[in-house]
């Protein structure tokens, strides 16, 4: 019962905090807000500000429980003693008509039921497998070491955590839950940020309709249960959409400073979010573009894109610094670097392309009916989205239209169902707008969304596999069922973790074939596919068992004998993907010999700089791979440093090499480079017999000692049946997970 | 106007053209030549430490164990598999209990392979065992199912009752 009072506490305290964070912002700003669009926009603005302090907080290293707490406390404080708490300098401008008794009881009834089953659902121990995986996990490994770390085996550590920020407190205090808890709080505030709006432009049943078509969705609240960030995100961009009505309304610069601010926090909060920054910017410069001189017009974009620097700006900066690349984990072959390969990247974008689908043309089904495919549904009220074109007709609906287009952009990119969020609130607003003002049609799509979307009804026409919520968790909310048996029951890899917390010592990492729920474990777990390193040791195991991957050919250049001082193996066919070129030993020969590899040899290459010791460690379970689909150009290259007599050079290459075709060239004496040979004759030879444990060698050189191989993983069998062939010792094994040391 | 604009974005313009390139590298420590590697021991031991201990269970292994090792019954009899079955020899320890052998006096334990009688030996003290044997070319198979096991010729009852008992086994298998 404590640790549910906890993460209440923890929750509310932040959520506490950045309302009034935000409410001390508005009070300075001096806007006109009614108090009913006031407290939302309060919570989502002061989630802004209070997001960088942590940030600093973070980048300081003084992340204590008792320097969190007390900005936490120093913010609701200041806020209560300057009045702000309350709106005390905030002018509530001309009143509107109050909501109907109808629109009340629809609305509240069911917006009501629905915010008890996720409050309920997030209040519960955390389950989701992103949320406990790297949102929570990359918060918990914070607050260990009380600040940032450059996590460049890990690609999630990357991405900017906005709302995440949020989370450290929250979870600081009351663990898992509070921040699944704040999480929820921004669906409330979206939601009534989305009731506030309607009333704004006189359209209260509009709004309420789109409202709850939002807060209602299947996978809004899956999402908003859990502590994931894409109803964060939604809210933020919403608030900065609003603000933008605000400032066209009131005209004051000032007010341009919220639009950009959450503009800024909007990527923070989510990449895949900074289309609202091009709306926020272009819609200030349209509304400018007569001022006068045109400086003057330029000053309002100026503000709003210098506030939006203020909060995305730290972001850019640390992943510039830290990981070479300011848009990590993305555009790497722009921004190249040692930690992501630009063919990850590519198998990752194909991959949250399609998702596995056969064909996009069903996704508008996929993705309001069945969810089998993109993890969740938005619910069968969407496809009424053509209807949304009706609004037009407003002003307000071409608004609406066109920020809920511009969001939408993105989603092609990643088409899971969670990654609509951010459009929905702009697209229900807009089907609720079409309807203009017909009460009882609204109402009644209000009904049927919240029925269809209610969770006993979604089982009867979803997919099995769709995301959504399946359970009203009270007693494990309030722990009365105990939080591990719960975890144990619900949570995939829970076990896992335990048990590696059991069985490992220290805080040594695991490399692990399969994800585990990073949040319950105090080691690091270093996932196969998270970064360019851990890529490089999964494909090194794999070669243990997988013939495809193992070093069975040669590629033999003869020439006569000449003496070159520097020499290169150049890759000439256009390859296709995802065919790379991958060479695990590069070898030069002297009259049958082989040239001593000498230290003050020179090695580079061209793509993939950085892995390039990998052909010239004498190890064949490891190799050097270009990184990117083979194409003409790519070169391995070695300075002797000297003039070396030379006749044959090797290339020990994989079965699957047929696609390359090299040529070898020598630098002259004046640096230019001269053909010597093309067309190398290929041999056969055998796959070395200790491969496994060569493989396993290389992890533990690497200072890993732990492997988790998932019992369904691709040759989880080769490991199980004979571990010690591998080098490696069964401790432990839980729920379909065996967890090896290696013995060496 | 245009020279404030040169100077502003030539920098941008020079940052964005320089390709992130590392300087070149030295070889690195070099691995142990693939010859050179210690030759690996194959074994096929199912020690009763192991986790996944029940997995290799065929019959006659009672639920009465401690962390280290386990009751058997009469005939127990586990499961193991080998890649390859050169030079193979059965290995196996365990201990045999004191009250035991007053009660039945010395026992014979015989030690098997796929069902076939490897050795057979009398104990006539209690304490901790160790046998280990070659396996005859053509008993085992690579790649297949393998039984090993032991036979108990007196099995024990103890006083409180429950299944009859013979050793107290540690670890079982096959090795190269």
């Amino acid at each position: 019962m404590r640790q549910a009072a906890a993460a209440l506490f923890g929750a509310g305290f932040t959520v506490a905090a950045c309302y009034a964070a935000g409410s001390l912002l508005i009070d300075q700003l001096r806007a006109t807000l009614r108090q009913d669009e006031r407290i939302p926009l309060a919570f989502i603005l002061g989630a802004a500000c209070l997001h960088l302090a942590i940030f600093a907080i973070l980048a300081l290293h003084i992340a204590y429980w008792p320097v969190l707490a007390g900005l936490l406390a120093a913010t609701i404080l200041a806020a209560i003693v300057t009045g702000a708490w309350r709106g005390a300098h905030t002018s509530i401008g001309k009143p509107v008509a109050p909501l109907s008794d109808s629109l009340r009881m629809v609305f509240g009834w069911c917006a009501g039921i629905f915010a008890v089953v996720y409050l309920v659902n997030a209040w519960a121990p955390e389950v989701s497998p992103d949320g406990a995986g790297y949102h929570l996990g990359l918060v918990a490994r914070e607050l260990r070491v009380h600040g940032f770390e450059p996590l460049t085996n890990d690609m999630y550590a990357m991405l900017s955590q906005g709302v995440e920020m949020l989370f450290v407190p929250a979870f600081a205090i009351g663990r898992h839950s509070a921040a699944a808890l704040v999480h929820f709080a921004f669906s409330v505030a979206l939601a009534l940020a989305m009731l506030a709006y309607g009333r704004r432009i006189g359209k209260p049943w509009a709004g309420a309709a789109g409202a709850l078509l939002t807060f209602a969705s299947p996978v809004v609240g899956a999402d908003a249960s859990a502590a994931y960030v894409d109803v964060a995100t939604a809210a933020i961009v919403f608030g900065a959409f609003y603000w933008t009505e605000v400032w066209d309304e009131q005209r004051h610069m000032s007010l341009l400073i919220p639009v950009g601010l959450l503009a800024g926090y909007a990527y923070a909060a989510k990449y895949t979010a900074f289309p609202i920054a091009i709306y926020a910017l272009g819609l200030v410069a349209w509304r400018g573009r007569r001022l006068r001189p045109i400086g003057k017009s330029l000053r309002p974009v100026l503000l709003v894109a210098g506030c939006a620097l203020i909060m995305a700006g730290p972001w850019i900066a640390r992943n510039w610094i830290w990981y070479q690349n300011p848009v990590a984990p993305f555009a790497n072959s722009i921004f190249r670097n040692p930690y992501v390969h630009v063919m990850f990247e590519h198998d990752y974008s194909e991959r949250l392309r399609h998702y596995g689908m056969p064909s996009l043309w069903p996704l508008a089904l996929e993705a309001t009916l069945r969810g089998g495919y993109v993890s969740g549904i938005i619910g069968p009220a969407f496809l009424l989205l053509p209807v949304a074109l009706a609004a037009l007709r407003f002003q307000a609906g071409r608004r609406l239209v066109l920020a809920g287009a511009l969001m939408f952009s993105t989603y092609f990119a990643n088409i899971g169902a969670r990654f609509l969020i951010p459009s929905l609130p702009f697209f229900s607003l807009a089907i609720g707008l079409a309807f203009g003002e017909a009460a009882t049609l609204l109402a009644a799509l209000m009904l049927i969304h919240a029925a269809a979307s209610w969770p006993p009804i979604l089982n009867h026409y979803v997919n099995a596999n769709c995301w959504r919520l399946v359970r009203f968790p009270y007693k494990a909310a309030l722990r009365i069922t105990p939080p591990e048996d719960f975890l144990r029951k619900n949570s995939q890899g829970y076990s896992a973790a335990q048990m590696i917390d059991q069985k490992v010592p220290g805080n040594e990492p695991v490399f692990s074939m399969d994800g585990i729920p990073d949040s319950y474990t105090r080691h690091p777990i270093l996932l196969y596919y998270e970064s360019a390193s851990n890529e490089t040791l999964a494909d090194t195991i794999n070669m243990g068992w997988n013939a495809a991957e193992q070093p069975i050919l040669s590629r033999v250049f003869s020439f006569p004998e000449r003496k070159a001082r520097r020499m290169r193996v150049v890759q000439t066919a256009e390859g296709f993907y995802p065919h790379q070129w991958n060479v695990y030993e590069l070898r030069f020969f002297y009259h049958g010999a082989e040239l001593a590899r000498k230290l003050d040899w020179r090695l580079q290459a061209w793509p993939n700089p950085w892995e390039v010791q990998l052909a010239f460690d004498n190890s064949l379970a490891t190799r050097w791979r270009s990184g990117e689909t083979a194409s003409p150009g790519m070169y391995l290259d070695v300075d002797f440093g000297r003039d070396e007599p030379v006749d044959e050079v090797r290339l020990i290459v994989s079965g699957d090499s047929e696609l390359t075709r090299l040529q070898l060239e020598s630098a002259s004496s004046t640096g230019t480079w001269e053909k010597i040979a093309k067309n190398p004759t290929v041999m056969q030879h055998d796959v070395p017999k200790g491969i496994r444990r060569m493989a396993t060698y290389e992890l533990h050189a690497r200072g890993i000692h732990y492997l988790m191989v998932a019992d369904k993983s691709n040759g989880a069998e080769d490991f199980a049946e004979d571990p010690e062939a591998w080098g490696l010792k069964l401790i432990g094994h839980t729920e379909g997970e065996r967890l090896y040391q290696t013995i060496w | 106007m245009k020279r404030r604009l040169g100077l502003v974005c030539a920098p941008v313009l020079m940052a964005s053209a320089c390709r992130n390139m590392p300087g070149p590298f030295a070889p690195p420590v070099q691995r142990q030549p693939l010859e050179d590697f210690r030759p690996y021991r194959m074994s096929a031991i199912v020690d009763m430490a192991d986790e996944d201990a029940k997995t290799h269970f065929v019959r006659d292994l009672t639920s009465n164990a401690s962390a280290t090792w386990r009751w058997t019954g009469q005939w127990p009899t586990l499961r193991v598999r080998m890649r390859s079955v050169e030079n193979v020899r059965y290995t196996i320890d365990f201990a045999i209990a004191g009250a035991m052998l007053a009660k039945t006096g010395p026992m014979t334990v015989s030690f098997l392979v796929n069902d076939r009688v490897l050795g057979r030996i009398r104990y006539k003290h209690e304490g901790a065992q160790h046998f280990e044997k070659a396996v005859p070319a053509g008993w085992v198979t690579a790649g297949e199912d393998i039984t090993v096991g032991a036979s108990v010729n007196k099995p024990w009852t103890p006083p409180e009752g429950g299944p009859p008992l013979g050793i107290m086994l540690t670890r079982i298998g096959l090795t190269q």
